[in-house]
């Protein structure tokens, strides 16, 4: 049997939490004397006393969370949290259709960073700090958080931990789950404090330099203006946002032995050289190729093509330049980047770095285990194999996201999109990214997709944050097989 | 010297056969009684059944008075707690099994020391690193070093076509401008003789001689036997000895390891980063042979069965592997399998007492070995100042017929004995004896 009560309580929890995170806007409406500051005051605080009473109601001696129960609260309270995060967009009226603005809160809590404002800048102050929290919360997760503040979770906060932070390689920080969430937190916290800070330096308003870090640490990618960062022309912000998306899509366990000095653990983790290889190289590659077709100066070549492979590759998607004038070629190689992801424990989306690797690795090794058939033949990843079951994990990941892919831009172009924008708005809403092709490209948004459209579109949002198998579980007949 | 054995498996059956025949006061423990009957009808020993671990036990076999306890049991821990008993108990030095790489390496040595261990022994890792040597050296059927390869005592086999066959040791040397080493022994048959000048060598004899490092190239080479390097080795078996030995080899060399277990087959691919490990069993020959033996220049059977070891070996020879190695630990069979045809043998009970024995000799010999497969062993020896080596040329010495003296190493240089050689203080002296000799060749040291 589910149990109902559990589930309800630690829904309960998020929204008490997500009415709080609300009311944090306020001062900045205040400051900037928005007409946001009621809804967003009334919005939270009702958020939060709903949570509080579905939270005392269900108050229950038993908080054990089984693995079922695990992925229930995990899928429902991503849903809830985005239903309820939607609200002061409709009551201010500035998104006055609920599908948009259910669109805009999932691309938000899900690091998509998709957006349907056709003039972001309109936007109250309140408001905007709001959508960029959603992907601040959404980057490390609120059940994360949830499990780094909540003392009372006994058994099952890793039943929780495993369903929002899925991905091949588990490397717990600290032998209780808790001091885990902690830790995770506390470096993506120290690490957004550092990055507003030197957005500030280099001449960004307060509130932007907060609300940017918040959705380049989630490698989110909703910017406070319409142009996104090509606004800022600033080389200094834009090294800056680089090197801070770069960050957000490592491993943030490696982070955490890297400020402990264990330098070393980088140099010893495949995935992360693999990562910067991939990054290095197709920098290079666009920034030859632009130069060579007179687009600008080396350095102008070099920056543009850095920022935007790391943002396509970490799926934060903030734009400085419009790729999609960059040439067919170019163009590809940014489609495919829509699949690639960061590193595994990273707040990127995507289909992960670790699995790309791990594939490849299996595919090699399987030439040789045609001409050896009797021979063992492990696939080998930090110098360690990587047992079976792991490998055909990933494969079945890759198979259901090709699936979902290709059924995805059916749906879509049934709904009257063309080619190029419905594999790219299905590409980049499942792994997270923002930015697509055709009409839903870097300098485009998704208002003109029709309604059914964005709740699809949201569904993969969530589906590809999740990384298909927490939602995917709950449709299957043996989850609900006692 | 009274020393306990605990177990009487086969290190300490050999280790115990061994020291009593040497004039030591021994008492084994063993809780087996089968195990001590054995040991009781073939030595002169005191036998006491019973947990090694036991206090009552240990202070039966006068633990107090002891001067060394070796424990050799099939069981690390009990091995480790009869050390640190025996310790407590008054013993003057312990000797404990182990079976685990950490617990042997010289930065763990000062903490056994502290708990009661004065020496431990790791024999499966001993066993690899002899196979490892001999897979380096593939040309010879033993090898054992002298101060870091200085001098080597190595083992070949003579084949029948040789320019040497049929010529006098003194001819042979004759025909040599600089003495690079010394034939010590000749193994003919089932028997072993210390040569002198006049002997000559036959076809299929196994020699063994005594050389400097210069001098092996030499000596392989005049036996027809050119430094062939094995590039591609197939073992069979992967427990610890395979697995050890193939780690410490599989940069340099292709290796396939064939298991046939699939858990450990597993776990050994994991372990092993460049070796091909394949599971199934290694006396089908139709996987042999679909792993290529025929292309292989080494095999290496190492499982736990000495009759698959044997076979697979004689298989893999028929097959025309240029070198094969087998394990056997029943020292019956030792005998027999120099005469069937195999390369070489290493037997981890052996290399576990030998390492013991040299432990336990540390006065003035620092090192000593027992051949495997033929009744002799080398040791060597520090000249004591006024002992009676140091006083007349080595011609001159009435060394006992049945041992002789290869060579020895003086301020870091090796030289090879002559005739004319005369062996001064502190030089450190390696000697090749049979059986019943080692008495009489120690009073010229001492």
């Amino acid at each position: 049997m589910i149990k109902k009560n559990v589930i309800l309580n630690f829904v309960g929890f998020l929204l008490i939490l997500e009415g709080i995170f609300m009311l944090l806007g306020i001062p900045f409406s205040l400051y900037y004397g928005d007409n946001d500051v009621n809804v967003l005051f009334f919005t939270g605080i009702s958020t939060s006393l709903i949570g509080l009473l579905l939270f005392l109601f269900t108050k229950n001696k038993d908080k054990e969370i089984r693995k079922r129960e695990g992925y229930i609260v995990v899928s429902i309270g991503w849903i809830v949290t985005s239903l309820f995060g939607a609200l002061p967009f409709v009551f201010h009226g500035s998104i006055p259709s609920y599908t948009d603005a259910f669109f805009e809160t999932m691309s938000g809590f899900t690091t998509t960073g998709a957006s349907i404002l056709n003039n972001i800048e309109d936007l109250p102050h309140g408001l905007l700090f709001w959508r960029s929290v959603t992907q601040w919360l959404g980057g490390m997760g609120m059940i994360v958080l949830s499990l780094a503040i909540l003392p009372i979770l006994g058994i099952g906060g890793m039943q929780l931990f495993v369903a929002e932070v899925p991905g091949p390689t588990k490397d717990k920080l600290h032998p209780r789950v808790r001091e885990t969430a902690m830790r995770l937190w506390g470096i993506y916290v120290m690490l957004t404090f550092t990055e507003a800070l030197l957005l500030f330096a280099g001449g960004m308003t307060f509130f932007d330099s907060v609300c940017h870090s918040f959705t380049t640490m989630a490698t989110g990618g909703f910017s406070t203006k319409q142009a996104s960062i090509a606004y800022y022309q600033s080389p200094f912000i834009q090294y800056t946002i680089i090197f801070f998306m770069f960050a957000a899509g490592v491993n943030f366990t490696l982070h955490y032995h890297i400020l402990h000095g264990r330098i070393a653990n980088l140099k010893k983790n495949e995935e992360f050289k693999f990562y910067l290889s991939v990054i290095v190289f197709w920098t290079l590659f666009m920034t030859a190729v632009l130069f060579f077709s007179s687009y600008g100066s080396v350095e102008s070549s070099f920056r543009d093509s850095l920022f935007q492979v790391v943002s396509m590759i970490t799926t934060t998607g903030f734009v400085t330049a419009d790729y999609e004038t960059w040439g067919t070629l170019l163009l590809l190689v940014f489609f495919l980047f829509l699949f690639s992801g960061g590193c595994a424990g990273s707040t990127g989306g995507g289909i992960k770095i670790v699995r790309h690797l791990l594939l490849f690795k299996n595919s090699l090794q399987e030439l040789r285990r045609l001409i050896h058939p009797r021979a063992v033949i492990p696939v080998r990843y930090n110098n360690h194999s990587v047992p079976q079951e792991i490998i055909s994990n990933i494969l079945a990941f890759f198979l259901f996201y090709i699936f979902i892919f290709i059924l995805g831009s059916i749906i879509m172009a049934s709904l009257g999109l063309d080619f190029m924008s419905a594999i790219g708005a299905v590409a980049t809403s499942l792994g997270n990214v923002g930015p697509a092709l055709g009409t839903v490209g870097p300098t485009d948004n998704f208002a003109n997709i029709p309604d059914i459209g964005k709740w699809f579109l949201s569904f993969l949002m969530l589906l590809g944050r999740l990384e298909l198998f927490t939602i995917l579980v709950i449709f299957s007949p043996a989850f609900w097989k006692s | 010297m009274k020393i306990i054995i605990a177990g009487a498996g086969e290190v300490g059956y050999h280790l115990a056969k061994q020291l009593s025949n040497e004039n030591h006061d021994i008492t084994v423990i063993d809780i087996d009684n089968t195990s001590l009957d054995r040991v009781d009808s073939a030595m002169d020993v005191l036998t006491i059944t019973g947990s090694s671990t036991s206090l009552k036990i240990l202070k039966k076999a006068n633990c107090e008075k002891t001067d060394l306890l070796v424990s050799v049991t099939s069981s690390e821990s009990v091995n480790v707690n009869t050390a640190i008993i025996a310790k407590k108990l008054g013993a003057t030095k312990t000797v404990a099994r182990v079976e685990n790489a950490e617990y042997v390496s010289t930065e763990n040595q000062e903490l056994f020391k502290s708990i009661g261990i004065d020496h431990l022994i790791y024999p499966e890792e001993l066993a690899a690193l002899e196979l490892v040597k001999l897979i380096q050296r593939a040309a010879a059927t033993d090898i054992i070093e002298f101060e870091d390869g200085k001098l080597s005592l190595i083992g070949l086999k003579l084949d029948a076509n040789l320019p040497v066959i049929r010529q006098t040791i003194r001819e042979i040397a004759h025909t040599i401008e600089e003495i690079t080493f010394r034939v010590v022994a000749i193994h003919r048959g089932i028997r072993t003789i210390v040569p002198s000048g006049s002997d000559i060598l036959l076809p299929n004899d196994q020699i063994f001689v005594i050389t400097t490092h210069e001098g092996i190239e030499h000596i392989i080479k005049l036996v027809g036997k050119d430094q062939t390097k094995l590039n591609n080795i197939m073992f069979l078996g992967g427990g610890k000895i395979g697995r050890i030995a193939a780690k410490m080899l599989e940069g340099n060399i292709n290796i396939k390891l064939i298991d046939s277990d699939m858990g450990k087959a597993v776990e050994l691919a994991d372990y092993l980063d460049k070796t091909l490990v394949i599971q199934g069993d290694g006396r089908d020959l139709d996987l042999l042979a679909q792993e290529g033996i025929i292309d292989m220049d080494g095999f290496v059977a190492v499982t736990h069965d000495a009759e698959t070891n044997i076979i697979t070996c004689l298989m893999a020879k028929h097959l025309g592997v240029t070198k094969t190695i087998a394990l056997v630990d029943n020292v019956d069979y030792i005998p027999l399998t120099q005469t069937i045809g195999l390369d070489s043998l290493i037997n981890k009970k052996l290399i576990a007492a030998n390492n013991i024995l040299k432990f336990i000799r540390k006065a003035n010999i620092i090192s000593i070995a027992t051949l495997q497969g033929i009744d002799a062993e080398v040791m060597e020896y520090i000249a004591q100042p006024k002992s009676e080596v140091t006083k007349k040329q080595v011609k001159n010495l009435k060394f006992p017929p049945n041992a002789i003296i290869g060579g020895y190493i003086r301020n870091n240089q090796a030289y090879i004995t002559v005739g004319d050689s005369q062996i001064e203080p502190n030089d450190k002296v390696v000697v090749f004896s049979l059986p019943g000799t080692i008495h009489k060749v120690e009073k010229f040291f001492q």
